[in-house]
């Protein structure tokens, strides 16, 4: 039988550490594949994460509340009988063992090796039980072979009774420049050291502390808003400051180009105003025929459904549309995987329950990564047009604008018109305008035929 | 045939699979270790040591030559480059012999022979004094790399030569084209210059040293000039035929003949013959494809060293050994930092740099500050007659992060280590100028560059 290292997982890209919200199986739970584990607050969302392996949760090392930086062991799960010791004195002194702990088991006189960390049975020989170490996220699965991490900090709390926290001058900086309070920040370096990544990966946390004499954090945090005050400085969310870091990396690389068109919404309003009077039917939304649209669109055009790969370019044959959604403090992107394959109820459903799941932070991680493609709607705000900034490595991005009641000229003469803007942007290292423009027509005129979402 | 039961078997013995073998002894594994050739490897038989003897004694000749700048009058003096070649023979020996007394220190057990994977746990060594077998509870590959040529050029080591040849050859050719002009290439340049050789070197990439700072293959290239040796960069080689008094070769720009050539292309991962294709060992490019605790696909087998990838550095393949032991061991080692491994080229002026380069740097997305002094203002190379070269900083404006140092100059292969501690700990530029450097030494030019870098350099 297998033992199941549980890790913290890589929920996303800029991802260094997560705090374990809650778990959600106690030590003695016997889990399944699939089931729920607990629930982890990274720094775009708060995801479950899931079981990839079955038998029982046999220890729970990184309890709730606290954070672990990714890769680091936070359970095991393993049949009752099997000896789990080897693979508990590997992982990292729980916050809860503290120093007394550490102590002990650094006697090991050897001054080249990592932090404390027991050996495991030494040496790991073929007849050892086969240790998958797993964490949750995208095709994560499979057993993989992984370093462990650096033995990362003794949990305790950087900050010494002494108020003196250790850390390298440079995430001091880093820290002092944006003005996160290192003493909230569990070093992930040599000794519990707080180093970069600890910095970049943290967030400002208001309030968390009280404000003494930090030695470097020199910017204040909070000010209440008095009258009279000229301005004030807010700290960034985890989640603003996760899309501060990753949008330039979007912007400044990915050359984008821009393709505009107006679509003429008449028919596509008449018929999902008549379907949303059936009865029994999930209501449909125009966002809802955009999606289905894309999707239809994206599978006859794959070179707009792909991504730039350096030296290549991987074009999806199926369309997982990223579906962007505005939350209070910042903007976050479920993923409905395999849009080409649903009917626009599926997708009305599915997206409605993405959505609600992520403005209450409720999603998982394999629902906030992989699309092939993403789609941003303003409608509801009364924005005429608006562009985008793709998300890599994604290949395009559509922004859709309100459907609006405007004059337009037919054949008939004057009259009155729903139309609706949609502008897409595209990786130009991926494709041309030619072939936005296309793809834009055909995603028009499924649009201006709407019966051809329903076949 | 005989059996062998051991923890860790290595196969190979050159700067990673020595160095691994020693680690591995120390956490309390016993240790076989198989070798067809010399301990030590390339490194330390054919490669780096060798020619750092090489290129002292091509340093010698060349003081030599400047005596009268030291006021010393020669009555004329003879260079002789087969005891050049002796005597960088004795220094290869005495480090070979180096590691077998540290592995009898160890109680390391060396199997000379050939070794082949037969499974995840045994080992076959077909050996002078007979077949064995080993079986072990881990395997630790570090077979290393060997020359490359270009398509269609054979390695005869007599008029096309690789570094293989070079460094046995007692005879130094009176011409030779230098194909690459990468760290090999340009000793090699370097060694055959003093020693009286007309010396041409041809690169396909614009200019010499490629992956260093511009600036450095600049100053580089300045200094070859002052010494005759020719350089054509952004040339491709068409053949390399018999011709002229040995070799002719043939480029894109006209064609170049010499007594000998040597190829200088690159190095190849030594993969072939190892047992790794029955196993289905991972390979990526040609590399070994290892976790960064350097296990391959197959649990139990690591490799490390040239056969794992780029760089092809012996202190990177050292650093891998360790990490391999001690993952063996079940410590947790730290995994290798590949951004902040040193690279040096010993020719004169020396050359070493750790990091960024300026250009990386920028493509990256950085706003650089850069600092940069020249050793002409150094007291202690003034004072050495020694002040070709520059330290050169590359940082981040706003953090003062240190991304990238270059030097090239005096004795930059020793001065780098101050950069590559200062990245290890996360140090910024404050931390460097704040730190008191003795004078006169050439390291003061490292504390220059880095006030250079914040507009605050005194000496120039």
């Amino acid at each position: 039988m297998a033992i199941t290292k549980v890790v913290m997982p890589k929920l996303s890209e800029a991802m260094e550490t997560g705090k374990i919200i809650k778990w959600l199986k106690k030590e003695g739970d016997r889990v399944q594949g699939g089931d729920i584990l607990a629930e982890i607050e990274t720094d775009k969302a708060d995801v479950e994460m899931e079981a990839f392996g079955a038998g029982v949760l046999r220890k729970i090392l990184v309890s709730a509340g606290e954070k672990a930086p990714v890769g680091t062991l936070i359970g095991v799960i393993a049949e009752p009988a099997e000896d789990i010791a080897a693979v508990l004195a590997s992982a990292p002194i729980p916050a809860a063992a503290g120093a007394g702990a550490a102590g002990g088991a650094s006697a090991r006189n050897d001054t080249r090796s990592a932090p404390p960390a027991a050996p495991v049975a030494a040496p790991s020989g073929p007849a050892a039980p086969v240790v998958a170490t797993v964490g949750a996220g995208a095709g994560s699965g499979r057993v993989s072979f992984r370093a462990e991490e650096p033995a990362p900090a003794l949990t305790a709390p950087t900050a010494a009774a002494t108020g003196r926290v250790k850390a390298s001058p440079l995430a001091k900086k880093i820290a002092a420049q944006t003005g996160v309070d290192l003493r909230l920040i569990r070093g992930s370096g040599p000794g519990g050291r707080i180093i970069r990544r600890d910095v970049e990966a943290a967030t400002v946390t208001v309030a968390a502390a009280p404000v003494a004499a930090a030695p470097v954090a020199a910017a204040p945090v909070t000010a209440p808003v008095l009258p009279g005050v000229e301005y004030e400085d807010r700290p960034l969310s985890q989640i603003r400051a996760a899309i501060a870091r990753r949008m330039p990396l979007s912007k400044a690389p990915v050359p984008h180009f821009y393709v505009t068109s107006e679509v003429a919404m008449d028919r596509a309003w008449e018929l999902r105003e008549e379907l949303n009077a059936l009865e029994g039917q999930p209501k449909i939304s125009v966002n809802d025929f955009v999606v289905r649209a894309c999707a239809l669109a994206l599978l006859k055009h794959p070179g707009v459904n792909a991504s730039f790969q350096g030296e290549s370019i991987r074009v999806w044959h199926r369309a997982h549309i990223g579906i962007a959604v505005a939350l209070e403090d910042g903007l976050i992107t479920p993923v409905l995987r395999d849009s080409h394959a649903k009917s626009l109820a599926q997708i009305a459903v599915e997206a409605r329950d993405l959505a609600e799941r992520a403005r209450a932070r409720k999603l998982r991680a394999t629902e906030l990564s992989g699309a092939t493609f993403s789609i941003s709607n303003l409608g509801m705000y009364d924005v005429t047009e608006f562009s985008a900034i793709i998300n890599p490595p994604e290949g395009a991005i559509l922004a859709v604008g309100s459907v609006r009641r405007v004059a337009v000229v037919d054949d008939a003469g004057l009259g009155v018109g729903r139309r609706m803007a949609l502008t897409l942007s595209c990786d130009h290292r991926v494709m041309d305008g030619a072939m936005g423009a296309r793809f834009l027509q055909d995603v028009k005129r499924l649009l201006e035929e709407p019966l051809r979402l329903l076949v | 045939m005989a059996t062998r039961n051991v923890d860790v078997a290595v196969v190979g013995t050159g700067p990673g699979g020595y160095v691994a073998a020693i680690r591995c002894a120390q956490l309390g594994l016993s240790v076989a270790a198989v070798e067809d050739d010399r301990p030590g490897g390339v490194c330390l038989n054919w490669g780096c040591i060798p020619t750092k003897a090489l290129l002292r004694n091509a340093e010698v000749v060349n003081l030599f030559e400047r005596a009268a700048e030291f006021g010393i009058r020669l009555a004329g003096f003879e260079a002789n480059y087969a005891e050049a070649i002796q005597r960088s023979r004795r220094v290869a020996d005495r480090m070979s012999k180096g590691v077998e007394f540290l592995f009898r220190k160890n109680k390391i057990t060396l199997v000379p022979g050939r070794g082949v994977l037969k499974s995840r746990d045994t080992v076959e060594v077909a050996g002078t004094g007979g077949n064995e077998t080993i079986q072990a509870k881990a395997v630790i590959l570090a077979t290393g790399s060997e020359p490359k040529s270009l398509p269609g050029v054979p390695i005869d080591e007599k008029t096309v030569i690789s570094s293989n040849g070079a460094v046995r050859s007692e005879r130094s050719p009176k011409s030779i084209v230098v194909i690459g002009a990468g760290a090999v290439g340009v000793e090699f340049a370097d060694v055959y210059a003093a020693y009286g050789a007309q010396v041409t070197i041809l690169e396909a990439l614009p200019r010499l040293v490629p992956i260093e700072d511009e600036e450095v293959s600049k100053e580089l290239a300045r200094a070859f000039r002052r010494r005759s040796i020719e350089m054509k960069t952004g040339v491709k080689v068409a053949s390399v035929t018999p011709g002229g008094p040995g070799v002719m070769v043939e480029t894109d720009a006209g064609k170049v003949e010499a007594e000998q050539a040597l190829m200088a292309v690159g190095r190849g991962a030594k993969v072939t013959g190892l047992g790794l294709e029955a196993l289905s060992v991972r390979l990526d490019r040609g590399f070994v494809r290892v976790s960064p605790r350097m296990e391959t696909s197959v649990p139990g087998v690591y490799a490390i060293g040239d056969m794992v990838g780029p760089p092809l550095l012996a202190h990177k393949a050292m650093a891998e050994g360790v990490v391999a032991a001690e993952a063996i061991a079940g410590r947790s080692p730290r995994p290798l930092d590949y951004g902040n491994v040193p690279a040096c080229t010993y020719c004169r002026p020396q050359i070493a740099s750790v990091g960024l380069t300026e250009a990386k740097a920028r493509e990256a997305g950085r706003e650089v500050s850069i600092g940069k002094f020249p050793f002409t203002a150094n007291g202690k190379a003034v004072a050495l007659g020694d002040t070709e070269g520059f330290v050169k900083v590359v940082a981040d404006k706003a953090s003062g992060e240190i991304l990238g140092v270059h030097i090239v100059g005096p004795e930059a292969t020793e001065i780098i280590h101050e950069f590559a501690v200062g990245r290890t700990l996360e140090a910024t530029l404050e931390e460097i100028i704040h730190t008191i450097h003795a004078h006169p030494t050439l390291s003061e030019a490292a504390l220059e560059a880095t006030l250079g870098a914040l507009g605050q350099a005194i000496h120039i």
